[in-house]
């Protein structure tokens, strides 16, 4: 049911009476509020599940592409692409503890960079066009240039590694769309660019692009290969790496235990900078706004509906403190819900609302999208009710940032800037 | 301990609580955001009429309208809520900054295909924001890649639609404005803003955003880092207003400042002292569209420009907004 506004008012008035006439009663409620340390502890545990299952099935990808590479055919190809489409699950649900955790955001440029000027690893189309006036390695193409100029310097990459992709390329000329290494890039050597506008399909990049010999299409196979491997292999290392992180003793888990205020006011920096500044603006508002069918997360598989709900459900998850496994183990505890309810039941019961409501929207979204109705084709202009289902998830990620503002005032940690996450401190754009 | 806290708060009146923030919401309506709005939409009268009158990009009377309406939307851009935010108006009036050139782009694309959505208003609105508004208008009035491309006939019907377009949406979020100025000013339970601490919030959230925006972007972008500046990533460099966007800014900024600390003299004096120093740092720098960013020296004095504005930004953070009990919340400049 929803609750209305007068509805939430009336319950925290009750909620103070009680407080001021029932002195012994006041006690009670305040046992009910869980510390702050177990809340942490909870977080923590939450962020070590996940991640732990995005490594999973991170390798769960490898394994598959590994499969691809040594044997290609339709079937390995799309085998490929399955993983890579499950992997996806687990990491947006991550992607909450981006904002507000400075190690994650450090980090996660290496894993889930986006958008990206594909041209700088492999083919492109002729309309893709070449170096732009922002990046002169739009359109290097690494798999078919062994050597090439970078800087002032000659690069060799007769041999294509993960240390060539994640300490050169990634990022090369400080660009940011130079995006060498992460889901994306694999992503796109699954699908291939998508050529169908706003129309129906995704990327439908041959298996034959894996061919060793004659049969190769698109050129360079093996490097091809080489690329596929490296860019798998470095995904896994550094989820590995991450999910160590927030393992007993880990530093992601020890910084948030540093400063107990601090830490809670981590979890809706990252609730919040997620929900608006993010999703709801860079993703989703100005994709519609430019109509562009590239502008989408996942632009190559078409998967943008998932990467959208996975991210709300992360958000709404670290919430309510509790997460299910994709082994189907739930891991939960004290959450910050059970916090906000100690101090103002009502504001809990707004956000929880808020919360369903955006996941309806972006539901409504994903189903809309599996029936087969894509995002790109959403993004068309003059498409109402591609406008409407986008703008759904809009609405309710912005809706929801205004409570979860509400919930920093009544936990008093307004106090406590919003810093040490790098795209607070540094935001090299609006839309970037 | 909060318990405590709240009885206490029970107990006192409710003046010693919270601080009155009527009359600063009021003044910060009535004399910061509708003139501004009201300036806005003559200027983009005006606009709209030069582009009828002469649509040629060299226009001396359409340049200068150019100019003097971007001038009022300058001074009025860090008020990202309300009316700006409905129908996309602020994002349709200036598509800034632009990582994937999806401005030419778009441009682009309408001449080629003679789009017939410039003949209607409506079918216009429908486009892509990134082929609308002022950076749309720069390029087409000062970029000599436009200026033969396509025929000349469709060029022109583009920068009359543009210009039409621009001027619906500063009308429209002046008309709204006047409406919306009592949603700000009279917070309550059914209204956006709940309570008069966050109908403050909002107006706080608009001066550290807005300092944020010419501090990083407006002055960071085009600085890069020092082995690689990026003066092409000057705002609307083309018709050589970089400079003066920043120092527009700052000044509708101190404005703002000054009415929201109104009540504390001394944070007051703090803020009007940075804000002169950062405003006279840019009207000192003689560099329009900040190219000097590709020389040492001239990187130099960027650099303490964007200092100087750092400066105010810990000012607010630290004095302001503490002492007005308002946190800054989060804000569009939060993704990466």
């Amino acid at each position: 049911m929803f609750l209305t506004r007068k509805h939430l008012s009336m319950t925290k008035l009750f909620a103070a009476t009680s407080i001021l006439t029932l002195g012994v009663a006041s006690a009670a409620v305040a046992a009910d509020a869980p510390s702050k340390a177990d809340v942490l502890t909870t977080y923590a545990n939450i962020a070590e599940a996940k991640y732990d299952d995005s490594l999973i099935a991170a390798k769960a990808l490898q394994e598959a592409v590994n499969a691809l590479i040594a044997e290609p055919t339709d079937a390995t190809l799309n085998a490929a692409r399955a993983a890579w489409i499950a992997a996806r699950v687990p990491y947006q649900q991550t992607e909450v503890y981006r904002f507000g955790n400075a190690i994650v955001d450090d980090w996660e440029g290496k894993v889930n960079a986006w958008p990206l000027d594909e041209g700088l690893i492999d083919y492109v189309d002729a309309a893709y066009g070449g170096p732009t006036d922002e990046n002169e390695f739009a359109a290097l193409n690494v798999i078919a240039n062994p050597s090439f100029e970078l800087s002032g310097e000659t690069i060799d990459a007769s041999e294509i590694t993960p240390e060539l992709l994640g300490e050169t390329l990634h990022e090369a000329d400080g660009i940011e769309a130079n995006v060498a290494t992460g889901y994306h890039a694999i992503e796109f050597l699954l699908w291939g660019q998508d050529m169908n506008g706003h129309g129906s399909g995704a990327g439908n990049r041959p298996y034959t692009d894996y061919v060793q010999g004659d049969d190769c299409t698109g050129g360079n196979c093996d490097r091809r290969g080489q690329y596929l491997s490296a860019a798998t292999a470095l995904l896994v290392s550094d989820l590995e790496w991450m999910a160590d992180q927030w393992k007993e003793g880990g530093e992601a888990r020890a910084a948030l235990s540093a400063d107990e205020a601090a830490g809670v006011s981590a979890i809706l920096t990252g609730m919040g900078s997620l929900s608006y500044g993010e999703q709801a603006g860079e993703r989703m508002r100005l994709g519609l706004m430019l109509n562009d069918p590239e502008e989408e997360h996942d632009c190559f598989s078409d998967n943008t509906h998932n990467s959208h709900y996975y991210d709300g459900l992360g958000i709404q998850n670290v919430y309510l403190g509790s997460y299910t496994r994709i082994d189907g183990t739930p891991v939960s505890g004290a959450s910050l819900s059970d916090l906000v309810i100690a101090s103002d039941p009502s504001l809990d019961a707004e956000m929880k609302v808020k919360l369903a409501n955006t996941m309806q929207a972006l539901g409504r979204l994903k189903s809309t999208a599996e029936a087969g109705f894509a995002y790109d084709q959403m993004l068309e202009r003059g498409n109402e009710g591609g406008e409407l289902l986008i703008m759904g998830g809009v609405n309710g990620l912005v809706d929801q940032t205004k409570t979860i503002e509400r919930i920093v005032n009544t936990l008093e940690l307004d106090q406590i800037d919003f810093e040490g996450s790098d795209s607070l401190d540094n935001p090299d754009a609006v839309f970037q | 301990m909060r318990i405590l806290a709240f009885a206490v708060a029970m107990t006192l009146p409710f003046s010693a609580l919270a601080q009155d923030r009527g009359p600063i919401l009021t003044d910060t309506v009535e004399g910061h955001i509708l003139p501004g709005f009201a300036n806005l939409a003559d200027a983009t009268g005006t606009l709209a009429q030069a582009a009828q009158a002469n649509c040629a990009a060299g226009s001396p009377e359409l340049r200068a309208a150019y100019h003097a309406a971007f001038d009022d939307w300058i001074s009025v851009s860090h008020l990202r809520f309300g009316p700006s935010e409905v129908d996309d108006r602020a994002f349709a009036l200036a598509f800034w900054p632009d990582t994937k050139g999806f401005t030419p782009k778009a441009l682009t694309d309408l001449i080629a295909a003679e789009d017939t959505a410039v003949e209607s208003s409506k079918e216009f609105a429908q486009t892509s924001i990134a082929g609308r508004g002022f950076f749309a208008l720069e390029q087409l009035l000062y970029d000599p890649k436009f200026a033969d491309q396509g025929s000349a006939p469709y060029r022109c019907a583009l920068i009359q639609a543009i210009t039409a377009d621009i001027d619906v949406n500063a009308r429209a979020m002046s008309a709204d404005w006047d409406s919306y100025a009592t949603t700000l000013t009279q917070p309550g339970e059914n209204n956006p803003y709940r309570s008069s601490d966050e109908a403050m919030q909002e107006l706080y959230k608009a001066l550290v955003t807005g300092l944020e925006f010419t501090g990083d972007t407006r002055v960071g972008r085009p600085m890069g880092t020092f082995d690689r500046p990026r003066p092409n990533r000057a705002e609307a460099r083309r018709s050589e207003r970089s400079l003066r966007h920043v120092e527009l800014s700052l000044i509708a900024l101190r404005d703002l400042a000054a009415r929201l600390s109104a009540d504390h003299f001394e944070i007051a004096a703090d803020l009007d002292g940075a804000f002169n120093k950062a405003i006279t740092r840019a009207q000192s720098l003689d560099d329009p569209s900040l190219a000097g960013v590709a020389t040492p020296q001239g990187r130099f004095r960027v650099e303490a420009l964007q200092q100087s504005i750092n400066d105010i930004r810990d000012i607010v953070s630290t004095e302001l907004g503490p002492t007005l009990g308002i946190s800054a919340g989060f804000n569009s400049l939060d993704g990466d």
